[in-house]
């Protein structure tokens, strides 16, 4: 990993209540990446305090629009301060910060103008099979209506390059974005290839996480995103 | 004229006053106006002569005036709701750009250790 790119990458991390897990998961990528910043998404709690004393760029919501909406006011703002690579990183101490690096790799090796993180072609801990069978039928459904050839649609850990980044237009401001995202990188025709990851499920996250009947609500909100507006 | 019928004109008398009221003061647009205004009209002639409805209901191959008024009263809610929950995605999607707006105004550089 070159100087030139560390300075340029730029890590977006959308996070709502997040005080207790985001501390840590700041403070693992700082200590590798120099520019990260955390946009909290009208937290009640300590999320942004916590953030910049953990050494992060903190945007803040002053209302909860969702994740969706979180992850592109991040990405606008890297792209503000000149990023060449921007990073999508969860809050919930979910994913490794050395993965980023395999991340970046392929844009870096000019193979790639997005990348996308799999816990399928990785690894995962602690992932329920209820978990397990909900992302793999999200999957199936992503790559039925994007034609995208992915095996892993809703991992929050992705990478872009600037151009690919500046061309991306979240409005899905909820759950769906994560389809949203991957069909518009099939629409304009960026090179998109998967590296393994790996995802850690803790109690935390999991209570965090999506429901089964939440993901419902997220393919209401895809498909009205798709074809009504 | 029987008592449902003076209490519905009173009713439709205002509502019809309400609605060219807030058109003369701007506050409707002429499409909106025009729109509701039809609709209290109608209304009236459907209770002023009910035999009107019979014969419309007949030409749709409903049996009662009665049903096709009902009908139409759920047709024209649904239209309304489609209606309100577009206006609120638009006006969700208006808001996250003006939180973001905000937002992007005011990062917080780190603490300095």
């Amino acid at each position: 990993m070159t100087g030139v790119v560390k300075d340029t990458t730029f890590i977006v991390i959308p996070a709502f209540n997040e005080e207790r897990a985001i501390g840590a998961v700041v403070a693992e990528l700082k200590a590798l990446w120099p520019h990260v910043i955390v946009v909290d998404d009208g937290s009640r709690d300590e999320t942004a305090s916590v953030a910049r004393q953990s050494g992060a760029t903190v945007l803040r919501h002053a209302v909860n629009r969702g994740q969706g909406a979180a992850l592109q006011t991040g990405i606008t703002h890297a792209l503000r301060r000149g990023a060449q690579i921007v990073v999508t990183f969860d809050s919930d101490g979910q994913h490794r910060a050395e993965d980023v690096a395999t991340l970046v790799a392929p844009i870096e090796e000019g193979r790639a103008d997005v990348v996308l993180g799999s816990r399928f072609l990785g690894s995962t801990e602690n992932m329920s099979a209820l978990r397990g069978l909900l992302l793999r039928a999200a999957t199936a459904f992503t790559r039925m209506t994007s034609g995208a050839r992915v095996t892993d649609a809703h991992n929050g850990l992705r990478a872009f390059t600037r151009a690919a980044a500046s061309r991306l237009e979240i409005r899905l401001d909820r759950m769906a974005h994560a389809s949203e995202i991957v069909d518009q990188v099939a629409v304009h025709g960026a090179r998109c290839v998967e590296v393994p990851v790996h995802v850690r499920y803790t109690d935390y996250s999991k209570r965090k996480g999506q429901t089964g009947l939440g993901a419902f609500r997220v393919l209401l909100d895809y498909l009205w995103g798709r074809w009504l507006r | 004229m029987t008592t449902f019928q003076i209490s519905a004109f009173v009713f439709l008398g205002l509502a019809l006053a309400a609605t060219i009221s807030f058109r003369l003061r701007r506050q409707a647009s002429f499409r909106v106006a025009f729109a509701w205004s039809l609709l209290w009209i109608g209304a009236a002639v459907a209770i002023a002569w009910p035999q009107i409805t019979v014969r419309v209901a007949h030409v749709l191959g409903i049996a009662r005036g009665a049903d096709l008024v009902f009908y139409l009263a759920i047709l024209g809610m649904f239209v309304g709701f489609f209606a309100v929950y577009v206006r609120f995605r638009r006006m969700e999607s208006e808001m996250t750009r003006i939180v973001r707006e905000l937002a992007l105004r005011n990062p917080k550089e780190p603490d300095p250790e």
